[in-house]
């Protein structure tokens, strides 16, 4: 079995390099049948790929400790679903869910977007072969998922702290969102290679990247719930560099989504896209090798480990060859229009982008400064949370003021009273908001407090759209209310999606605000009995029960909880203690509150041998929206993406234009 | 336009050195001495860890990843799940008299490097 997985992969190799080679030739030479043949030898891949991931797979369910990444990353008594879920528990098989999730993108991509044209679709293929044979060539040469071994009695086991229903979910969507960022990268590079500049390879791509943007969105959500509810410190997200590796290429594409709407409707911005794109893939690439390299241990470890320099390598090829495309193209790709007006919608693009970029440089910087100064000075210097937090407020709040601007303003050129009419409601009802938020004590946290008033500013500006629009199409069609709704949505899916996504970041933004700058936190040493006062609730410790589960002793403080007199809830925060993994396991307990979306927050810190709790109890206020958030952020995100017969029918027309009209020379 | 993200991107840069300045250094303990204010250190924990994390604090040394070198800690604060004796650890505090005394609260485990992919804190 093994020597299956491994002769796929070898042939997958094969056939990626082929689709290089002979994609690139075909393209250069105008083979209609060698471009064709190299599409082809991407599905193989694809199908190769399959092969070898069903070996694994299989080799996973049955416990084949032959393979040494079985008996490494499983055990015999793992539930079925973890084993499964393992495959993408160590190095090797993330690496071939890449290359899974890479050539599936791809085959995908290269036989739906055939419409986009052949002339841009031939160029495509050899760049996704590029990355598809760099992957192959990992999963063969280095880091191989089919190494065999003399069999164990038993696997290693998996970590218990991944044995978590976010561990089958999480990943693999963050996978999803990482990889599907080649794409549009693919479509970019062949736009160049090809001479089609055009903004055609934009609308090809608009809904995959969406669709990757989306997955990493929403695995990033999932991954931060996972930690709110499993490593119990009360929080969610820590700027630790692992999460942030998923959060910048999340930055970039979202820069990339909007400006990319400037570029369709004006033509400008075509260098900036371009290099936005680029930015994205080398930052998801990025990603994976600051998770998989181990360069944050130290830069020492990740010499040592097998597929860093390899990815270094290539991240620098793939800058570097995509920068010096982007420089030979660039009589190409001059703007048509020029920025008129500094108050106007493409300009509000232009600073959500320079926003967007700024943050997701800070970032970057943060995770390589360590890194950087290990290189030039011997001795790691790393920035801390104040760090992120002071970039993430200064580039995040007027990120949220201008997605409530943003999308009212007019193209070209805004007048003042224009500017008046659309903003004055809006503003009032921020400025009431913030006044009443001030009277109930919210002015105890400045970036929290404007945080909010922002918010409301930008649900008001949403609301509001949403109400002329049902208004304007009812006048229209005398529709009933709900009716129009509807319809008004069904019609303009990117434009209505967009203001559903835009009120999914409210909603994220009152959520973190909330839990960030309004929480409280006690910690005390409690005897049985004895009590904790927080706010308005009452914690009474009654004792500690131990029960023994099937690989685990479970130790559990009972907490009986108060508020205004009347015991509302009985709450159990514990350990878990695994003997054979030698760890032992926060198990935290939350009570969501629904009406205020407040969580409380039980940590019991430690066990005494005398019967007392080193016990922390924290109040987490608006947590929940951020939950909210990311179900309202798929809701959006689905409408934009959702096919839509109108939309084909305005792009089939101007695709038929743009053939009709004379090409630039390549 | 790419003068003005260049010009955004300097800013940041400006912002950053006038804040921060610089952050904290991070060492082993074998570099430990000399610093005399706050850094963060890192190593692998030796046994035997005694006392009370959230008592007169949690005693144990620390010893550097490739060598021999340790440093006396003390730490109170919320100890994580992953932490034991042989363990990878990062902790910010002073060094000062040849003990080093933690900030409460700044103890973080380092995951073996296998599992961190997956690892969202």
């Amino acid at each position: 079995m093994p020597e299956l997985g491994r002769a796929a992969l070898v042939v997958c190799f094969g056939l990626a390099l082929y689709a290089v080679v002979a994609g690139f030739w075909g393209a250069h030479t105008r083979r209609r049948r060698l471009s064709r043949s190299a599409q082809n030898a991407l599905v193989a891949a694809f199908a190769c790929t399959i092969v070898a991931s069903a070996v694994l797979l299989v080799a996973l369910a049955r416990s084949d400790f032959t393979f040494t990444y079985v008996a490494q990353h499983t055990s015999r008594e793992l539930p079925t679903p973890y084993k499964l879920a393992s495959f993408y528990g160590g190095q090797e098989g993330s690496l071939l869910l890449w290359l899974l999730v890479l050539t599936g993108y791809s085959t995908a991509a290269v036989l739906l977007d055939r419409k986009a044209g052949r002339e841009l679709v031939v160029w495509v293929v050899p760049v996704l072969g590029v990355v598809a044979a760099f992957f192959s060539m990992l999963v063969v040469f280095v880091a191989s998922p089919f190494h065999t071994q003399l069999a164990n009695v038993d696997g290693a086991g998996l970590n218990p702290s991944l044995q978590s229903p976010y561990f089958q979910i999480h990943p693999p969507l963050l996978y999803l969102g990482y990889v599907g960022l080649t794409v549009p990268f693919a479509f970019a590079m062949g736009a160049l290679l090809s001479g089609r500049t055009d903004e055609r390879w934009i609308v090809a791509t608009r809904r995959w990247t969406l669709a990757a943007w989306m997955f990493l969105g929403v695995g990033q959500l999932l991954g931060a719930k996972w930690a709110y509810e499993e490593v119990g410190w009360g929080g969610y997200y820590a700027w630790d560099p692992v999460e942030n590796a998923a959060l910048m290429p999340w930055l970039a594409a979202t820069a990339f989504l909007h400006s990319v709407m400037v570029q369709e409707k004006k033509g400008m911005l075509k260098v900036w896209n371009m290099l936005l794109v680029m930015l994205a893939f080398s930052l998801s690439l990025f990603g994976t090798f600051l998770t998989r390299s181990g360069v944050l241990n130290s830069i020492h470890s990740f010499t040592e480990s097998s597929i860093g320099p390899w990815f270094l390598g290539f991240i620098c090829f793939v800058v570097a060859a995509s920068l010096a495309l982007l420089f030979y193209r660039l009589p190409m790709l001059r703007a048509k229009t020029k920025l008129e007006s500094l108050v106007s919608r493409e300009a509000t693009f232009l600073y959500n982008n320079l926003l967007l970029v700024a943050l997701c440089l800070t970032i970057l910087w943060g995770v390589t400064f360590p890194i950087l100064s290990e290189a030039v000075r011997g001795e790691a210097v790393t920035v801390g949370r104040p760090y992120y937090n002071f970039f993430f407020r200064s580039f995040g709040l007027p990120l949220l003021l201008l997605m409530g601007i943003g999308p009212l303003i007019a193209w070209r050129r805004a007048s003042l009273s224009s500017l008046k009419r659309i903003f004055f409601g809006p503003t009032v009802f921020a400025l009431a908001v913030g006044i009443l938020l001030i009277a109930l004590g919210a002015g105890s946290s400045l970036p929290g407090l404007i945080a909010y008033t922002f918010s409301a500013f930008v649900a008001a500006t949403i609301v509001l759209e949403f109400a002329r629009g049902t208004a304007a199409r009812r006048t229209l069609s005398g529709d009933s209310v709900p009716r129009a709704f509807t319809s008004l949505i069904a019609r303009n899916r990117r434009r209505y999606g967009g203001y559903v996504v835009h009120a999914a970041i409210v909603l994220l933004a009152i959520g973190i605000a909330g839990s960030s700058a309004y929480n409280t936190s006690r910690s005390a040493r409690l005897g049985p009995g004895q009590s904790l006062k927080l706010r308005d609730y009452t914690l009474v410790y009654r004792g500690v029960t131990n029960t023994r589960s099937a690989n685990a002793i479970e130790e559990r403080a009972t907490i009986d909880v108060y508020r205004g007199g009347s015991r509302i809830a009985v709450m159990h925060p514990g350990k878990n203690d695994y003997p054979v993994e030698q760890q032992v396991s926060n198990e935290v307990a939350i009570r969501s509150d629904w009406l205020t979306g407040e969580d409380l927050f039980l940590i019991t810190e430690q066990v005494n041998g005398n019967g007392t709790i080193d016990f922390k109890a924290i109040i987490n206020p608006l947590v929940n929206m951020i939950w909210l958030a990311g179900l309202v952020f798929v809701l959006g995100s689905v409408i934009t993406l959702w096919p839509d017969a109108r939309e084909e029918q305005r792009l089939a027309i101007r695709y038929g234009r743009l053939a009709r009209a004379p090409e630039p020379q390549a | 336009m790419i003068a003005l993200s260049v010009a955004a991107v300097l800013a940041v840069f400006l912002l950053y050195s006038s804040i921060a300045g610089g952050g904290t250094p991070s060492l082993r303990p074998s570099s430990l001495s000399g610093h005399s204010g706050k850094v963060s250190v890192s190593g692998v924990v030796l046994k035997p860890v005694t006392g009370d994390a959230h008592g007169a604090g949690l005693r144990f040394r620390l010893r550097d990843k490739n060598g021999t070198a340790a440093v006396p800690i003390v730490y109170k604060g919320t100890v994580p799940d992953a932490f034991k004796a042989g363990g990878d650890i990062v902790v910010d505090g002073r060094y000062a008299n040849g003990v080093f005394t933690a900030i409460p609260g700044t103890l973080i485990t380092k995951c073996p490097s296998k599992y961190t992919p997956k690892q969202t804190t």
